[in-house]
């Protein structure tokens, strides 16, 4: 149970600020920042320990389902109801570059690595990798072999890694250029990795959350309890890697053990839906983001 | 002169007239310039330009009248000057007469206009003061489009006051100003005083008449009517600027004419023809006075500056008058209606004629009918007028008519069967119309009892038990749902509504459907195809439970049947609601599935497989999709694993997209996917390269021949298959590389390029890029590995398959074309595709066959070359210096070199890679190809150069070139220089490598690789050997052309 207290169930600070349904909230690259995104068109750029909204970047037409910032710190990037893909700059605040070319709404945007590439997931059941090195807005590479709305993406330095509603989570791998999907029966809604990168995690409409080994596609782990039926929640894991946080459709944020998949902890964070968890990739400490329109900072 | 002086006796004082003069002047002069500025204006002193002190009289102004003693304002008399800048706006002036009047003279005139008008003006101010007011207390009253006060000169009273009234029936009219008028009469009054003052000396019985004129005129134009205006119209009248009260519901600004103006004209003649048939009063007076006026009074501008002017001048501005008019006209016309506005209003709103009154009662009613009452049992069906055999007794079938062999003639039969089971369908009447219809015919014979009718008979009566006991089941469905309590959902489905989110499935598996049995069914012209159990047994998704793989099929009936739908049949009866519900979800999953299979089956879609999904989810996916994947993938079936399930296939990621991953692109080298044409347009070159060489040869070897050298189709195809398949791309890509870039020009235009270089840039980098794409970077691997001290290996197998197979095809294309080649030119021009670009630039003229002799001439061996560097610079030298010789011995080189040629280029296909020996030798023979088989130009080669010093270095390592730079000079020499690196497997070296070319005439040259450069092309598609493709350029500098120095510079990053 010692690792029931340091989950982090305190809630530290709110973040208020956005008017609507907060969509996303990101924790930057170390940590000292953190981005939301959210239904009000605005993405707002925090600093979630002291609780100061920092910056607000506005551009979008529609609303803002997504935003990734480079390692860093740089440039950001988004996306939205309106297909439309930004590419900001931190600093100043303003658009680089918008890539059109997403039929519908897009649902997740990544930067790889180097921050040479911008992934997005949309609607329209592909993926799109831009270029941000060039100055071309076309996408360097459409995939389209998802047979419905790609939910979310993640980059590792060789593989995109998408999870979409027609149940599979297709890994592609750019070195052995080979597409690896792995159907799971249920609509993926969120995907994201294990910090030592061997696992998936992915939450399906079904309410469970599922942990996939990558190399062998073997399904290790189920955890319920929470409810995701309509949604899309995030869901991630810990820093360790020893558990599995999620957001619950009833306000309620989940913490699974990762081994035996017990329900470790759940609270009432929220008032409303949890959309978005992120977990500090050092410290105990996580962020939730609702449709209530705030955002949580919890901390041990 | 001193003598003179003084001898002279001076008595007095002598008038110092002169100098006293000269010395106030010089005193006025220091005034006016020095600190008389600085005194008060009060205590400045007015003096003349002669510096004397200016009197003025003592009781108009004293010794300072007026500004300064010039005029009474600071302006003066000098012509304005308007100057505005965007801090300082300049402020509207008006000046007005007044302005420039003294007060003397504006009491003057005050006095006389209130003389003249006083007599008729009740109110004690003169007409024009009230006029003014009214018009500004009319404009409170009412709203106005303009807002706040509108200028005075610009708003007319449009009243009725008293005063107006007056001065109407004084003979006042609209559109002339009191004020103004008067104003303008005095001026020209005094104006004409001052002429006349002037010339007083000459006519003073001619200039008195004048004089006097214009206050005559004013009683006149007041006292009598308008045609005295005749005399002076336009001086005395202003326009009528009347603001439109705005009265309509459009928006500000929005003229609903706008476009279209004839409505507005309707309009306008509409209200007007309603107020004719008004009654008011005033109107009436207003009316006929306007009319009086409308046409007559055309107040002009600038009719005044005619005055003087012929009649035949003032035609000039005819025009301008009508255009006033119609103005005029127009604003008048919302004024008018304003006045009436309410009768208008009232009139619009009825949509009456003018002339005719609404009715209070009406006699017209529109009468309307009471719908037809459906009865109870009426059936939404059509039923054909002959009963079916059911409808007549349904429950005493007539027994069957023996089962009868059929006809042994095929022919009859199957007409049979079909008449049988269109007779079915449709009932005894197409049996009687059809019987009818072919009484004459004996194949039908069996219609009225003749061969075949006992068969027909029997096949009648089968399709009549089937048709009736679908009928019936149908029928039941019906009856017994009408028996039930109505629910929605009954209703829905006797009226065969579908629900709506299934709308779509339907849609789809209903053009299956039709689909499916159009082959065995075509005759079904009225009806839907019976029976879905005669599908084919892909449709049994549920064969593990019989009992629901039959429900399913009863679902598919009544689906394709359409219409009715019996509620008996959704379901077992022991079923419950949820699970009949669940269960048809499922059907319509598997249906949808099924056709989804037909359809991958027909496409082959390999990606697109629909994978099983859980039978038991809430979701909408069952296991009927499972069965779609049965024939391709009955494995899947048998090892119906849980999930997750992985799948693997092969994607290809764009290698821009590794190279921003900075990954290395798995499918580097090998060829694109198939749906990119390029690929094949690529081999395509090569064939359609080498006929086209060897027909220009043969044509340049003997050009008043029609074809000295014939080739069979199948040698040369066969000779291009052979060759190709040992090694297409290293002998001929770069070629077409530099084909393609500098093709087009012979070396005049060489020299000409130097000062036009820009000329066609755009369709030289399609060129160029084109082909960029497409370039293999064998050769240049090979020679700079070579040149490195490297072996390159033989190409991966599968390249050379592909070469083979699309080179056939290629071949079996060009023999096609080969066969009605007449010329040369033609011949050229029937090259395919990939060359289409520059095709023109291939047409031979003479020159250029001319030209490509000479090189080809300079074939001759060269001294093996042992370093690159040295070689390709004492090459190019080489060249220029060949160029001044004569095409003497064209036909004989070209001849040898041609079948030299080919056969050294096999040879040195063989040879190239076994051994480093053969290596000047087939080197050689390999600038010969490029010489021969492009029109060679040294261009070419320096191209060559900075290809080979940018090639990847290794064959199996991947290498790049880190930079380069390309100097070119006006005295002909060219630097290249950079550095290129190796990544061998073992260990990675950087190399230096710096090359001169002494003499080259380089400038146009390194003006085109400039563009090639500065254009980015960057060489993604190009992934032979790796390396090459790396090469990404970064910056290119163009430091122009008329320049010194010209500076290429690539740089490439390297992973």
């Amino acid at each position: 149970m010692s690792n029931v207290s340091e989950l982090p169930s305190k809630e530290e600070n709110v973040l208020k600020g956005h008017e609507g349904g907060v969509l996303a909230a990101r924790f930057n690259g170390d940590g000292n920042y953190c981005l939301s995104c959210g239904k009000d068109r605005t993405i707002r750029l925090w600093n979630p320990h002291r609780g100061i909204h920092i910056k607000t970047y506005k551009s979008h037409g529609r609303e803002v389902r997504d935003v990734h910032v480079t390692q860093d710190n740089s440039k950001l990037v988004s996306c939205g109801g309106d297909r439309q893909v930004f590419y900001w700059d931190v600093a100043t605040g303003r658009v680089i570059r918008k890539f059109r070319g997403h039929g519908s709404e897009v649902n997740a945007v990544k930067f790889n690595e180097y921050a040479s590439v911008v992934v997005s997931a949309g609607y329209d059941q592909s993926l799109r990798a831009w270029d941000c090195r060039s100055h071309s807005t076309e996408p360097i590479q459409i995939i389209d072999t998802f047979s419905d709305s790609v939910m979310s993406v993640c980059l590792t330095k060789t593989e995109i890694i998408a999870g979409s509603v027609d149940g599979t989570v297709r890994t592609f791998d750019i070195r052995i250029g080979r597409e690896i999907s792995d159907n799971l029966g249920h609509p993926v809604n969120c995907i994201s990795m294990s910090n030592d990168g061997n696992c998936i995690l992915a939450s399906c409409l079904d309410s469970t959350l599922r942990l996939l080994d990558r190399t062998t596609g073997e399904l290790l782990q189920e955890y319920k309890g929470h409810i995701c039926k309509s949604y899309k929640l995030d869901c991630c894991l810990t820093n360790t890697d020893a558990h599995v946080a999620g957001g619950s459709e009833d306000g309620y944020i989940y913490f699974w053990d990762l081994v035996d998949a017990s329900v470790l902890s759940r609270f009432r964070a929220h008032s409303s839906v949890v959309t978005s968890v992120s977990y500090h990739p050092t410290d105990n400490c996580m962020i939730s983001a609702s449709v209530d329109g705030t955002i949580k900072v919890w901390k041990t | 002169m001193d003598i003179d002086e003084d001898d002279f006796v001076f008595y007095g004082t002598p008038i110092e007239r002169e100098e006293e003069l000269n010395s106030r002047k010089k005193k006025a002069v220091a005034e006016a310039s020095g600190h008389l500025r600085t005194l008060p204006s009060w205590k400045q002193e007015v003096r003349d330009e002669e510096g004397r002190r200016r009197f003025h009289g003592a009781f108009t102004g004293g010794f300072s009248a007026g500004y300064y003693n010039t005029a009474g304002s600071k302006e003066g008399w000098t012509p304005q000057s308007f100057t505005s800048s965007r801090k300082n706006r300049a402020e509207f002036k008006q000046q007005s007469m007044l302005n420039f009047l003294d007060e003397d003279e504006k009491e003057e005139l005050e006095g006389r206009s209130l003389g003249t008008a006083s007599q008729f003006d009740t109110f004690g101010f003169t007409a024009a003061e009230i006029a003014r007011k009214q018009a500004e207390k009319e404009q409170q009253q009412r709203p106005s489009a303009v807002p706040g006060p509108a200028p005075d000169e610009i708003v007319l009273p449009a009243t009725e006051s008293i005063g107006v009234k007056l001065l109407l029936k004084m003979g006042w009219r609209h559109g002339h100003s009191i004020k103004d008028s008067h104003a303008n009469s005095l001026y020209k009054a005094r104006r004409e005083a001052r002429k006349a003052f002037l010339a007083f000396s000459s006519d003073d019985a001619k200039s008195q008449p004048e004089d006097s004129e214009p206050g005559d005129e004013d009683h006149k134009s007041i006292l009598d009517h308008q045609p005295v205006d005749d005399g002076f119209p336009s001086s005395q009248s202003t326009p009528v600027y009347i603001i439109n009260p705005k009265e309509d519901t459009h928006g500000l600004g929005y003229d609903p004419y706008k476009h279209a103006p004839e409505f507005r004209e309707k309009k306008r003649t509409r209200v007007s023809g309603k107020r004719g048939s008004g009654n008011k009063q005033a109107l009436s007076i207003k009316d006929s006075l306007f009319g009086l006026k409308s046409g007559r009074a055309a107040p002009g501008f600038g009719i005044g500056a005619l005055e003087d002017y012929d009649a035949e001048d003032e035609d000039v501005y005819a025009s301008a008058y009508d255009i006033e008019d119609t103005y005029i006209q127009e604003d008048e016309e919302p004024l008018r209606s304003n006045t009436e506005n309410n009768p208008k209003l009232v009139w619009k709103e009825q949509g009456v004629l003018p002339g005719f009154k609404v009715a209070s009662n009406s006699d017209y009613q529109l009468e309307r009918f009471d719908p037809p009452v459906i009865p109870k049992d009426f059936l939404p069906h059509h039923k054909f007028p002959s009963p079916l055999e059911f409808d007549k007794k349904p429950a005493t079938p007539s027994p069957p008519p023996p089962e009868v062999p059929p006809p042994k003639d095929d022919n009859l039969k199957v007409l049979i069967e079909g008449v049988a089971t269109l007779v079915a369908r449709c009932g005894k009447l197409f049996e009687d119309l059809s019987r009818e219809k072919n009484q004459s015919n004996p194949l039908f014979s069996f219609l009225i009892g003749g061969n075949g009718h006992d068969y027909y008979s029997r096949k009648l009566w089968e399709e009549q038990q089937k048709h009736n006991g679908q009928k019936k089941i149908a029928l039941d469905g019906k009856l017994s749902s009408s028996v039930d309590k109505m629910t929605v959902e009954s209703r829905g489905k006797i009226l065969g509504e579908m629900p709506l989110e299934r709308s779509s499935r339907d849609l789809s598996s209903s053009i299956a459907s039709v689909n499916v049995n159009l082959p065995f069914n075509l005759s079904d012209t009225f009806t839907k195809p019976e029976s879905f159990s005669e599908f084919p047994e892909v449709a049994k998704p549920f064969q593990d439970d019989p009992g629901k793989q039959e429900r399913f099929e009863q679902f598919l009936k009544e689906k394709y049947q359409g219409g009715i739908r019996s509620t008996a049949s959704a379901g077992a009866s022991n079923m419950s609601e949820a699970a009949r519900a669940r269960e048809r979800l499922d059907f319509e999953a598997a249906v949808e599935a099924i056709e989804k299979g037909k359809l991958n089956k027909e496409n082959k879609l390999y990606s697109q497989q629909i994978v099983g999904f859980p039978a038991s989810g809430g979701m909408q996916f069952t296991s009927g999709g499972l069965q779609q994947g049965k024939d391709t993938q009955d494995e899947d079936l048998a090892t119906k694993k849980i999930y997750p399930r992985r799948e693997e296939f092969q994607w290809r990621p764009s290698s821009i997209l590794c190279k921003r991953f900075d990954l290395i692109d798995p499918f580097m080298g090998k060829p694109p996917p198939p749906p990119r044409m390029r690929s094949k347009m690529d081999s395509l070159i090569v064939t359609s390269d080498l006929k086209a060489m060897k027909m220009e040869e043969a044509f340049s070897a003997d050009r008043n021949q029609p074809l000295a050298l014939q080739f069979s189709p199948q040698e040369v195809s066969k000779d291009v298959v052979d060759r190709e398949t040992v090694q297409v791309e290293n002998v001929e890509r770069p070629v077409d590389l530099y084909k393609a870039i500098f093709s087009d020009d012979s070396d005049d235009e060489i020299e000409a390029s130097n000062f036009n270089t820009k000329e066609d840039p755009e369709k030289k980098i399609e060129v160029a890029h084109s082909t960029l794409n497409r370039l293999m970077a064998g050769d240049f691997l090979e020679s700079l590995g070579k040149e490195l001290g490297l072996e390159v290996p033989p190409n991966p197998p599968y390249s050379t398959n592909i070469a083979r197979s699309s080179h056939q095809k290629e071949s079996a294309i060009a023999n096609a074309g080969n066969d009605n080649i007449q010329s040369v030119e033609e011949k050229s021009f029937s090259i395919p595709i990939a060359h289409g670009v520059f095709q023109e630039e291939r047409m031979a003229n003479d020159e250029k066959t001319a030209k490509k002799g000479e090189f080809r001439k300079d074939e001759q061996p060269r001294p093996s070359e042992d370093k690159s560097d040295k070689v390709y610079s004492g090459k190019i030298a080489q060249e220029d210096k060949k160029k001044a010789k004569l095409p003497r011995s064209l036909h004989r080189k070209r001849s040898s070199t041609s079948s030299e040629d080919e056969s050294s280029r096999k040879r040195s296909r063989r040879h190239r890679y076994s051994s480093s020996d053969s290596y000047s030798d087939s080197s050689n023979d390999r600038r010969d190809r490029h010489r021969s088989r492009s029109k060679g130009r040294k261009k070419r080669q320096i191209l060559f150069t900075l290809a080979h010093l940018g090639g990847a270095p290794t064959s199996w390592s991947i290498g790049c070139l880190l930079s380069v730079q390309v100097y070119g000079s006006l005295d002909s020499r060219v630097t290249i220089n950079g550095y290129s690196e190796l990544l061998d497997m073992k260990k990675p070296r950087t190399k230096r490598f710096n090359t001169l070319i002494p003499d080259a005439r380089m400038k146009g040259l390194l003006i085109w690789s400039c563009v090639l450069a500065s254009e980015g092309i960057k060489l993604d598609t190009c992934h032979w050997w790796g390396g090459w493709d790396l090469i990404h350029l970064v910056t290119a500098s163009l430091t122009g052309q008329e320049s010194n120095e010209l500076q290429v510079s690539f740089t490439s990053k390297i992973s």
